[in-house]
């Protein structure tokens, strides 16, 4: 399944990020949403600053928040929606159409999210980022911060694939996917950190999540560039190691099991 | 003379909501058929919005109180607009396609039946994700804040002002479609800002931002008078909320039939069973 040559699906991720540069107007509306969520974010942390009278919660400063919420945000909302495409394939038949190409599917899926992905993210992170700015000014970013987002956000993408396409597969199984993919996305929204920092998450609970899957999607790349740690990212990317080690353990049995599955009508 | 009047309007009043509880039985029965997707849908946005909630509880625990408001404050605040929301859209699930479907041309297999369009087009169907808030909302009222009767009765009243608010929102944003060609995009927008600000406590905002809480996104209708006039059981709260609400769904239906007056039939056929 995973032994074809690598360059085809990075032409496919390259193919799918130019056709998403094609249509920046529709993927530039969907910055409005995201304006408003940093707005209100930025009253919410503002009010709960002055109202702690501290400087820093969570080892960040307002500003750090700021910045933070911005990359959390812009790694959510760029996400395409993988599971649901994989369950169209499914249930109309489009997979079958798939398998007789000369490409592996998960790969050629893997391909089109990363560069679809990319793209959404590079403009939301830079609307995000002009925003917070304008909000509560500059933070100091080094050449580590930038590079330890660069290294572990290509490896946060591949894992909340894995993930978005293991729901996706439960098509074979299930009358409907929504529901799986909408408790997944809130979870990582709330569990990955998201919405809050995973340092002012009650503290039993922290060793938990910082473990988990969700927080090296979410917390993990955006905690590396507003306050970077060498030691912290290594911890890092050995999480996001394993996750991906496990979760394409996953994806590969669970696709075996579903290919067996796949029956094919018509000419 | 006076009578007369009188009479008729309850007899229009009483036959439109005849029309309304058919539709529901109706849209229930048709959502049955699929009751797997049904449930699960329902199930996993029930799940959806408690995740909301424990992420209210968490904050809470760090930074117990916030311009006042506490954990049962923001529950409530959920509560009512969950409730509110999911009545809305499970009544009256065709509000959030209202955009689709004027510039796809199929208000024309609406237009064939006796009574408002507007009626029909928005009971036409169901949301079964909508089905969810509304369980979730009661359950979260009824479970967390635990309140005494005229306190729920007073959340009934006032989660059905919010419905009306968010259909009459719904209506407003989807009528863009007849001005500006396929406003889906701006509508689903402007439809995300309000239901985002009407979770967030509504003290945390000022100045501007206040003022288009109460007009442009009037978030302010479910996130703030409600929650004071369920806190303070005060009527003088109540009769705001219910007055915006109304006047809401009013703009709304009143630009709906103006944007009907630029509507283009298309040529699509369509059958509805």
């Amino acid at each position: 399944m995973f032994n074809s040559s690598w360059t085809k699906y990075l032409w496919i991720a390259w193919t799918s990020a130019k056709s998403n540069t094609a249509y920046l107007g529709e993927v530039g509306s969907r910055v409005i949403f995201l304006g408003v969520i940093l707005y209100i974010f930025l009253r919410l942390w503002q009010v709960t600053y002055s109202e702690t009278g501290a400087s820093e919660l969570g080892g960040l400063s307002l500003a750090q928040m700021l910045w933070y919420l911005a990359v959390t945000e812009s790694i959510i909302l760029s996400g395409p929606r993988v599971s649901q495409t994989v369950d169209q394939d499914v249930r109309t038949g489009q997979l079958a159409v798939h398998l007789i190409k000369p490409l592996s599917y998960p790969l050629y899926c893997l391909g089109n999210c990363l560069g679809e992905r990319s793209v959404r993210f590079v403009l939301n992170l830079s609307v995000g980022l002009l925003m917070v700015t304008c909000f509560v000014g500059p933070i100091h970013i080094t050449l580590q911060s930038v590079l330890f987002l660069l290294l572990a956000l290509p490896l946060a993408f591949i894992l909340d694939f894995l993930a978005n396409f293991l729901i996706g597969l439960g098509a074979f199984w299930l009358e409907d996917t929504t529901g799986l993919m909408l408790i997944y996305s809130r979870i990582t929204m709330v569990l990955g950190g998201m919405l809050i920092p995973i340092e002012l998450f009650p503290d039993y609970m922290q060793p938990y999540l910082k473990a988990l899957p969700f927080a090296s999607i979410v917390y993990g790349p955006a905690r590396m560039f507003v306050a970077p740690d060498p030691a912290q990212m290594t911890g890092l990317l050995a999480n996001q190691l394993m996750g991906i080690l496990v979760f394409s353990i996953f994806v590969y049995a669970v696709y075996r099991v579903a290919a067996g599955r796949i029956f094919a009508n018509g000419g | 003379m006076e009578a007369e009047k009188e009479e008729r309007l309850w007899f229009k009043f009483t036959g439109y909501l005849t029309l309304a509880l058919s539709y529901i039985k109706f849209n229930l029965k048709s959502q049955w058929e699929y009751r797997g997707a049904f449930l699960s849908q329902m199930v996993a946005m029930a799940a959806n919005n408690c995740v909301w909630v424990a992420f209210w509880a968490l904050f809470f625990t760090r930074f117990p109180v916030l311009r006042g408001w506490g954990v049962e404050d923001v529950i409530t605040l959920w509560a009512v607009a969950a409730t509110g929301f999911g009545l809305a859209h499970s009544v009256c699930g065709n509000a959030l396609a209202l955009p689709w479907i004027i510039a796809r041309g199929q208000l024309d297999v609406w237009m064939l039946y006796p009574r408002a369009l507007l009626s029909h087009v928005l009971l036409g169907s169901m949301s079964a994700t909508s089905c969810g808030d509304t369980v979730f909302g009661f359950f979260v009222y009824l479970a967390f804040v635990r309140p005494d009767l005229p306190h729920l009765l007073l959340f009934v009243v006032l989660s059905i002002s919010v419905a009306f608010l968010f259909v009459g929102f719904s209506i407003l944003t989807g009528s863009l479609t007849f001005f500006l060609g396929n406003a889906e995009g701006l509508a689903e927008q402007w439809r995300f800002s309000m239901i985002t600000f009407s979770t967030y406590p509504a003290t945390l905002f000022e100045g501007v931002v206040k003022i288009i809480l109460y007009t442009l996104i009037p978030a302010a209708f479910v996130s703030y008078l409600p929650i004071v006039a369920l806190k303070e059981m005060s009527m003088y709260y109540t009769a705001l909320t219910l007055a915006g609400s109304f006047a809401v769904l009013a703009i709304g239906s009143a630009v709906f039939y103006l944007g009907l007056r630029r509507y283009e039939s298309g040529n699509l056929l369509e059958m509805r069973g």
